[in-house]
């Protein structure tokens, strides 16, 4: 029985629907990502399980139980908020109790929890502290600590590491999937870095245009997106989208960019005549100086870093502009001028250009 | 700022001095009429340097007024009395009644309820004499004239808007997510209100009630028509002051340094309380 | 040929505290900017770097030192006679007027004839693809396209500084890699002389010629992002630029026929001593303990002196971030291709000499880098 179930939920205001019929299951003590581009409704579908909000249709079902008309105190869930949330005029040791406080709880039992919480996240030093006077990683770790400390069976985390500085953030993202992992709630975890949504989630649930358009493991999603839009939401930079339109031939289904035949894999036959996209991610192709079978004339335009990879903006001979990413910071810069790409076929993502869904390749 | 010149500076001090002046002065001259007797007050030219005499305070305190033609009562005590009553009674209801009103203003979107609001608002603008003919008529069908209960019932339309309006804008400044949070940690609406929401908008309540206490204080018109002279504020008791005898300047003056004493202290409290201001550090940045 | 455009000496600010005391957030600040360059003010949040181009637009006054602004000493003029550009967080758009109106609106002290600020106009707006969006109302933008225009707004004039405050925080991501490429080529192109501030190193890197890491007030290091990525002045800069940050640790020094840096509470590091230069040596000195520090794209897998248990294990599509648990500290290596490691696996690793960098464990000043002494 999955622990969190969202049914066909739908939910819009005057400005128009935000989410549209959207279902998700969630099993026990598993983190899944919502993942999407802003104003998708990440926050809002947090709020709707958590009570906060009311759906227009659907139902949520939290172990197993329909509590789409229940109130948010007795939902049992903990949350996170994106912008914290603390209580200003208490300590943070009452923000972090105030979870358990509503129960009734004796007060040894209570502190000794929330002790527990506060060690585990490094924030027992400052507990007697006021809001305002802690700093934007304690504040959130405070905010992450009120979600805990109650165990719950369901935890929501708003974009819990967007409002905290790069260097916290990337620790963080190291010691969370260990640290939801042992909580043992089933976890949803809202994102707008892709690079999150694949560090921590067992599955990611890509939200855009008021649907999700592809819930798979990480790896899946990268390699198979389900569409052109999930697509370029995953990657830095963003993945290259070609208009090209398959030709049959004798030997196998070819392409053309820039007025050159390259070869597409054999499983895309079918696609003969039909107007796709292809998609090459920057880090699958290859910039040479000689050219190569399957390779294609290119223009090298600019070249700039990205972390700790070179960054080339190539023009083809149709005028196209593409990314082509090399691995390690380039000690003897490339120079601007004509050059080759190559790809491999494994590279190759096709989507058909009328729906943006992806072309599955037929077996022989 | 840090670019004006010395001349700028200059200038803008003088017309500050001269604004400061235009407005404390009267305040100032009234202080100084209350300290002197009729005789001084309507001396020609009139004069800065005068023996201080108390007897116009004595005077009100003791509510005797010694004259040429006998001794008359005064009732300013009792008058200032009814003042602290009412401010403070129609305040207190008031806010039971205005500040569960504006949370709910705040955070339920009914239909109607900006007009609802507005209309409530409205009340402000209207002259109070516009009603105070009507009002009186149906007040002694009521058996409401000259009671308490029928005063601070009618302050409630000096009260009762401005705690509404000032007090719904502090709730609605809160961020929603502190009381979601407090709701999802387990808490019902109620403990929301009282344990989160209240505490939160506390300054701007304050202010509110403080605001609203100056104005029922001053009011001179209700109390005027509605209320005779045993429940008569200080604002309609000065007017005794006119008497047959003729007027008595010097306690007008000292009538008005006392009644103006505690709404003046009052607002300079509130100042430093509205200046300490909201902290919600509770939020990033 | 380049000349100084601006130059900071000796630069202090100091706020008076209400009730706090004085904060003091910049300290003794000497920049150099060229002409045509541009230069990233670089540091997580109080580090001073937005006082710094307040002082320099004139918001705030300097409390020691001297702001020279192609020559002239501006220390005490207002703003808008300092013949400065500028897009600031909260300079916000004018809501009465359309996006095509706010940008020409900067061109208006200029000689231009209506037709020239058009095309001005229209240019920018190309390069900054706010082209859609000219003829509508600040109110009725998304929070990323109002930046745009405010970007634009401050590019279109002819000024001799261009600063800006985060250009590109709000943006779509799928935006910045590409704007990032137009912006740098309109500025170096025309040779706008310009200083932002940012406290993302991607955008520093991408954009700026010279990187100034401040932090606490303080200039740590004005260099290039090579520079500050392979000889970093100082611990701080080591650890801050680089994502992910440069792991570090603090190890024993031994001289002999081995060069071995002993890991507190871990592995032991050793170096043929011909693969270190005396240079270096000399310089390490009588320290018996120093702070070193590898990048995670420098550390080798798989086998080697050291080893760490797997704590997790992140493939991020084109990139592999593993952390192992050494000497109670978490160490991260990046590689390109997906590590088949489980979390609680034992994993080995080893750091070439050229990878290695030295610090001083008192003062934090930068030893050596790699086989070149700092």
């Amino acid at each position: 029985m999955a622990n969190l179930e969202i049914r066909s939920v739908s939910k819009g205001f005057k400005t128009g629907k935000v989410l549209d019929r959207i279902s998700l299951t969630a099993e026990n003590g598993e983190i899944v990502t919502v993942f999407g581009p802003s104003g998708s409704g990440k926050t809002l579908l947090l709020r709707l399980v958590a009570g906060v909000e009311q759906p227009d249709e659907g139902t949520i079902l939290l172990g197993g139980r329909d509590v789409t008309d229940r109130a948010p105190e007795a939902r049992g869930v903990g949350m996170a908020f994106q912008n914290f949330a603390l209580f200003p005029h208490m300590s943070a040791f009452d923000n972090v109790a105030s979870a358990l406080t509503a129960q009734n709880a004796p007060r040894d039992v209570i502190r000794a929890k929330v002790e527990k919480v506060a060690a585990l996240l490094k924030i027992g030093h400052v507990l007697q502290h006021a809001p305002r006077e802690l700093s934007n990683g304690q504040k959130q770790r405070t905010a992450l600590a009120r979600a805990l400390v109650a165990e719950p069976k369901i935890l929501l985390l708003d974009d819990p590491l967007r409002n905290v500085d790069a260097k916290l953030r990337y620790e963080m993202r190291l010691e969370l999937p260990s640290l939801l992992k042992a909580s043992g709630s089933t976890v949803l975890y809202v994102t707008q870095d892709y690079k999150e949504a694949m560090a921590l989630g067992d599955r990611i649930a890509v939200l855009s245009d008021r649907d999700f358009a592809h819930i798979a493991q990480p790896a899946e999603i990268y390699r198979k997106p389900a569409t052109i839009n999930v697509a370029s939401l995953f990657g830095d930079p963003t993945i290259n989208l070609i208009s090209v339109e398959p030709l049959a031939s004798p030997a196998g289904p070819k392409i053309g960019i820039g007025g050159t035949l390259l070869s597409l894999p054999p499983g895309y036959a079918h696609m003969a005549g039909r107007t796709c996209v292809l998609g090459l991610r920057a880090e699958d192709i290859a910039v040479e100086d000689e050219t190569s079978p399957e390779s294609f004339p290119v223009e090298v335009l600019a070249v700039t870093p990205l972390n700790e990879r070179t960054l080339l903006l190539l023009r083809t001979d149709d005028g196209g502009e593409i990314l082509a990413s090399e691995a390690g910071a380039n000690e003897a810069p490339r120079r601007h001028g004509p050059a080759f790409a190559r790809f491999g076929s494994r590279a190759v993502l096709l989507f058909e250009s009328a729906s943006g869904r992806r072309i599955a390749p037929q077996a022989a | 700022m840090e670019h004006m010149s010395i001349a700028e500076r200059v200038v803008r001090g003088a017309l500050i001095v001269l604004v400061v002046i235009f407005f404390l002065f009267p305040i100032f001259w009234i202080f100084l009429m209350s300290f002197q007797t009729n005789e001084e007050i309507l001396r020609i030219p009139p004069g800065l340097f005068f023996t201080p005499t108390l007897t116009n305070y004595s005077a009100l305190i003791t509510g005797k007024l010694v004259t040429v033609s006998g001794t008359l009562d005064i009732a300013f005590m009792k008058n200032l009395w009814n003042s602290v009553l009412l401010s403070t009674a129609s305040v207190a209801i008031a806010l039971l009644l205005g500040v569960p009103a504006a949370y709910a203003f705040a955070r339920f979107k009914f239909r109607l309820g900006e007009d609802i609001a507005f209309t409530l608002l409205s009340f402000r603008f209207a002259p109070p004499l516009l009603v105070l003919l009507p009002l009186s008529l149906y007040f002694q069908q009521l058996g409401l004239t000259d009671t308490y209960v029928g005063l601070i019932w009618v302050y409630q339309l000096i009260a009762l808007p401005l705690i509404l309006w000032i007090v719904r804008g502090y709730f609605e400044d809160l961020s929603p997510d502190i009381e979601y949070a407090y709701r999802v940690a387990g808490h019902s609406w109620w403990r929301t209100f009282t344990r989160i929401a209240i505490p939160l908008a506390g300054p701007g309540i304050a202010a509110a009630g403080l605001l609203a206490f100056i104005f029922c204080w001053n009011n001179f018109v209700f109390a005027l028509i509605l209320a005779s002279a045993e429940k008569q504020p200080v604002t309609v008791g000065a007017l005794a002051f006119v008497t047959a005898s003729g007027i008595q300047y010097g306690q007008i003056a000292a009538a008005i340094v006392l009644s103006v004493a505690p709404t003046l202290a009052l607002a300079l409290y509130a100042q430093r309380y509205l200046v300490e201001g909201l902290s919600l550090g509770a939020l990033k940045g | 040929m380049s000349e100084v455009a601006l130059s900071i000496k000796g630069v202090d600010k100091i706020y008076e505290g209400r009730g706090k005391g004085p904060v003091h957030a910049v300290k003794n600040l000497n920049m150099d900017v060229q002409r045509g360059e541009i230069v990233a003010l670089l540091g997580s949040s109080g580090c001073g770097k937005t006082s710094t181009l307040r002082m320099i637009a004139g918001f705030e006054e300097v409390t020691r030192g001297d702001i020279v602004l192609e020559g002239r000493r501006v220390n005490q003029m207002p703003p808008a006679r300092r013949r400065v550009a500028m897009a600031f967080e909260g300079y916000s758009l004018y809501p009465p007027l359309t996006v095509r109106d706010n940008v020409a609106f900067a061109l208006k002290s200029a000689r231009m004839t209506a037709k020239d600020v058009q095309r001005s106009v229209a240019e920018v707006a190309h390069i900054l693809e706010i082209e859609a969006i000219l003829d509508r109302y600040p109110t009725s933008i998304s929070g990323g396209e109002q930046q745009r225009a405010s970007l634009a707004r401050a590019l279109v004039r002819q000024a001799d500084l261009y600063l800006l405050d985060e250009p590109m925080g709000q943006l779509e991501p799928r935006l910045r890699a590409v704007l990032r490429g137009r912006l740098k080529s309109l500025l170096v192109d025309r040779r706008m002389t310009s200083i932002f501030v940012t406290h993302d190193q991607t955008e520093a890197n991408a954009l700026a010629d010279r990187i100034a890491v401040m932090e606490g007030g303080v200039l740590q290091q004005f260099a290039s992002q090579k520079d500050l990525r392979e000889r970093p002045s100082n611990l701080f800069v080591a650890t801050f630029v680089g994502e992910p940050p440069m792991n570090v640790f603090e190890a024993r020094v031994c001289n002999g026929d081995r060069v071995r840096f002993a890991i507190d509470n871990g592995p032991n590091l050793d170096f043929a001593a011909p693969d270190v230069p005396s240079k270096v040596r000399n310089a390490i000195g009588g320290q018996e303990k120093v702070v070193i520090g590898v990048r995670p794209h420098a550390v080798r897998l798989g086998v080697g002196p050291g080893n760490g248990r797997v704590v997790s294990n992140q493939w991020l599509g084109d990139q592999s971030h593993l952390a192992m648990e050494v000497a109670g500290k978490l160490m991260v290596a990046v590689t390109h291709a997906p590590i088949p490691a489980r979390v609680g696996d034992n994993m080995q690793f080893g750091v070439s000499a050229s990878d290695l960098h030295v610090f001083d464990v008192n003062t934090a000043v930068a030893i050596s880098h790699g086989l070149e002494a700092a």
